[in-house]
C-alpha cells in the first residue's frame, strides 16, 4: 500500500465473503488490543482479515505455492509474538505485510545459491529494439472491457515466476506492498539508483513476457536470461 | 534522442510524486518531451499498473483458506495467550466507565436517580477528554450479497459493493 | 475533573434538559447527490463534480456523471429516503454528531447492504448504491453541512 494510507486502485470488489464486515483502521487497532490481552478471537479476525494479502506478498517473492502458505502461516504466529511491541506508528497491515515479506526474502535466502550475476546494471542494450509500446497499444484504453488484459492478468504470476528472484521479489515489494524507492532502498540495502534500475530491469522481463503471451513479438530480452545487459 | 540519455532517464519512469528531486522530475519531464521510446514505456507501464497486485490477490483469492487460521492458532503455544503485561486487561482495572463511577459517588448517585441526565452528563464528561473510552468505529459495512471495500481517502471512504463475478470475466 | 466541576456540568445538564426539544440536536444540512461512473466512453468528470475527483479518481470508472441530487436537513434518527435512477433507493440516517465529525447510516436494501460511516465534517462519502450493469454503476456522494 502506499506510504499515503490504503488507497488504492481497484477494477473489481476485493473478494470478501458476503456477510463480513469490512471494517478500517479503526478497528483493526481495537481487535489488537484484544488480542494482545489473549482474546483468541480477536486474533484469529486478523488473520482471516489478512490471510489473502499475506499470502499473495509471499506467493510473489517465494513462487512455490506450498512455501508461500508455510510463510504467511508463520508470518502471523511472528505478528502475535510481537505483538506488544505494535504500538500503532504504522498500519497494521504495513506492519503485517513487512513482516511476511521479510519471511519471504528469508526462506528463499535458506534454499537458493548465491548469484555471482549483477542484475541492476543498465546498458545501452536494455533499451535497443525492445518492442516498448505494444503492449499499451494493444491494452488500449478502456481497462475492463478487454479480453487481452484479462488474459494476461491470468498470465502475470507465471511470468512473475520466470524473473530472477532479485527481480521477482523488488517488484513484489514495491507493486504489492506498494513500498516507495527510500523504502526499498532501506529494506534491500541498496543505494535508490540501485533500486530505480533493478525496477527497470524487472519491468522490461516482465513486459517481455507478457508481450509474449500475447503473441505481439517476442523480443531479444525474454525472461530466461540472468545477466544485467 | 540519444541513448545515453535514455539509460539515465528510464529508469526513474514509474517514479511517484516525492520521489524524484526537482531535478530528476524536471530533467525526466524534459526527456520525455523529446523521446518517443521512453513514452512508449511510460506506457507500457501505465497500462499494466495494478495488474500484478491484482493477479497476485486472484492466485490468493482462488486457494482455500478455510484451514488457514486453524493451522496459525495451533502453531502458537498455549503459554502465548496468557495477555501480555501492560496489555488493555491489567493494570486498567481503575479505567473505564465503571472506573470513573467508583471514583464519583456522588455523580452515580445522581445518575441512577436521574439517567437521561446521566447519560448527558457522561456524554459532557466523555467530552472532557477521559481516554479511557474507546472510539466509535471509523467505518463498518455489512453486505450480504458479495461483500463490501471501503478505500480510505483524505477527502472521505468509498465504498465499493462486490459482485459475486466480475463483469466481463 | 474535581467534584465541583463535575457538579456545575451536571446543573448545566439540568437546564439544558428542561429545554423544550433540547434533548435532539439541531438539524444538520446533508448534500446527498447520485453519480454514475461508466468504464465506457471518453473520460470526463462533470464539472458539478470536481470536489469528488480525489475520490473519483480511485476507482476504474473513467466517465462521471452527476444524474440526482437532493438537499434536506436531516434530524437525528430519521431515516431520509433517495430514489435511485435503477427504481431502487437509498435510506440514510444520522445517527451522531461530535465536535468535528458525523455519522451517517448507509441502507441500500436492494444489496442488503448497511453501512455506518463516520466522517469528518470536512470531507464527505462516496457510497455505490447498485451493482455494475453494462459497465456502468450508480453511487452516492454524502456531505454534511455542503
Amino acid at each position: 500500500m502506499r506510504s499515503a494510507g490504503p488507497v488504492v486502485r481497484i477494477p473489481t470488489a476485493v473478494n470478501i465473503p458476503a456477510g463480513t464486515p469490512v471494517l478500517m483502521e479503526a478497528d483493526d487497532l481495537a481487535l489488537v488490543t484484544r488480542a494482545k490481552a489473549g482474546d483468541r478471537d480477536a486474533f484469529r479476525t486478523l488473520v482471516v482479515r489478512y490471510q489473502r494479502r499475506v499470502y499473495s506478498v509471499a506467493l510473489g517473492i517465494v513462487k512455490d505455492r506450498d512455501l508461500a502458505w508455510d510463510v504467511s502461516q508463520e508470518t502471523f504466529v511472528r505478528v502475535h509474538a510481537h505483538l506488544p511491541e505494535f504500538v500503532g506508528d504504522s498500519s497494521f497491515s504495513t506492519w503485517v505485510l513487512r513482516i511476511g515479506s521479510h519471511l519471504a526474502i528469508d526462506s528463499l535466502r535458506k534454499e537458493r545459491a548465491s548469484s555471482k550475476q549483477n542484475l541492476d546494471d543498465v546498458h545501452e542494450g536494455d533499451l535497443v529494439g525492445g518492442g516498448e509500446g505494444i503492449l499499451a497499444t494493444a491494452l488500449g484504453n478502456d481497462p475492463q472491457q478487454n479480453a487481452l488484459r484479462r488474459e494476461l492478468a491470468g498470465k502475470m504470476t507465471e511470468a512473475l515466476a520466470k524473473l530472477p528472484e532479485k527481480h521477482r521479489t523488488i517488484l513484489v515489494l514495491r507493486e504489492v506492498e506498494g513500498l516507495s524507492y527510500e523504502e526499498l532502498a532501506e529494506r534491500l540495502a541498496i543505494q535508490k539508483g540501485t533500486v530505480m534500475s533493478r525496477l527497470f530491469h524487472a519491468r522490461k522481463k516482465m513486459q517481455a513476457l507478457l508481450r509474449e503471451y500475447a503473441g505481439l513479438g517476442a523480443d531479444g530480452d525474454a525472461g530466461g536470461e540472468e545477466g544485467g545487459a | 534522442m540519444t541513448s545515453d540519455l535514455c539509460l539515465r532517464w528510464a529508469p526513474m519512469i514509474g517514479a511517484r510524486p516525492g520521489e524524484l528531486t526537482p531535478e530528476e522530475e524536471h530533467g525526466l519531464a524534459e526527456h520525455l518531451a523529446g523521446c518517443d521510446g521512453c513514452v512508449a514505456r511510460l506506457a507500457d507501464e501505465t497500462a499494466l499498473s495494478g495488474m500484478l497486485s491484482q493477479a497476485l490477490l486472484d492466485e490468493a483469492n482462488r486457494r482455500d483458506f478455510a484451514t488457514f487460521s486453524d493451522g496459525v492458532l495451533a502453531r502458537i503455544p498455549e503459554r502465548a495467550w496468557g495477555g501480555a503485561p501492560g496489555s488493555a486487561s491489567a493494570g486498567h482495572g481503575q479505567g473505564g466507565f465503571l472506573g470513573w463511577f467508583r471514583r464519583h459517588r456522588a455523580a452515580a448517585v445522581a445518575a441512577v436517580l436521574a439517567p437521561a441526565l446521566a447519560a448527558l452528563a457522561a456524554v459532557l464528561y466523555v467530552g472532557q477528554d477521559h481516554h479511557d473510552v474507546p472510539e466509535a468505529a471509523y467505518v463498518e459495512v455489512t453486505s450480504e450479497m458479495g461483500g463490501a471495500t471501503v478505500l480510505d481517502t483524505k477527502d472521505g471512504p468509498v465504498v465499493l459493493l462486490g459482485e459475486g463475478e466480475p463483469e466481463g470475466t | 475533573m474535581t467534584r465541583r466541576t463535575f457538579a456545575a456540568l451536571l446543573v448545566t445538564a439540568l437546564a439544558v434538559a428542561a429545554l423544550p426539544g433540547a434533548a435532539s440536536a439541531a438539524t444538520i444540512p446533508v448534500r446527498v447527490r447520485i453519480l454514475k461512473g461508466s468504464r465506457q466512453g471518453p473520460a470526463a468528470v462533470d464539472p458539478r463534480l470536481a470536489d469528488l475527483q480525489h475520490q473519483l479518481g480511485k476507482l476504474a470508472y473513467v466517465k462521471w456523471d452527476q444524474v440526482g441530487e437532493r438537499q434536506a436537513d436531516m434530524d437525528f434518527n430519521k431515516p431520509l429516503s433517495v430514489a435511485l435512477p435503477d427504481g431502487a433507493s437509498l435510506e440514510l440516517t444520522l445517527v451522531d454528531s461530535r465536535k468535528d465529525t458525523v455519522t451517517f447510516d448507509v441502507r441500500v436494501a436492494a444489496r442488503k447492504t448497511h453501512s455506518r460511516l463516520t466522517i469528518a465534517k470536512d470531507q464527505r462519502i462516496v457510497h455505490q448504491v447498485g451493482g455494475e450493469k453494462d459497465g456502468s454503476a450508480y453511487f452516492a456522494s454524502i456531505r454534511p453541512w455542503p
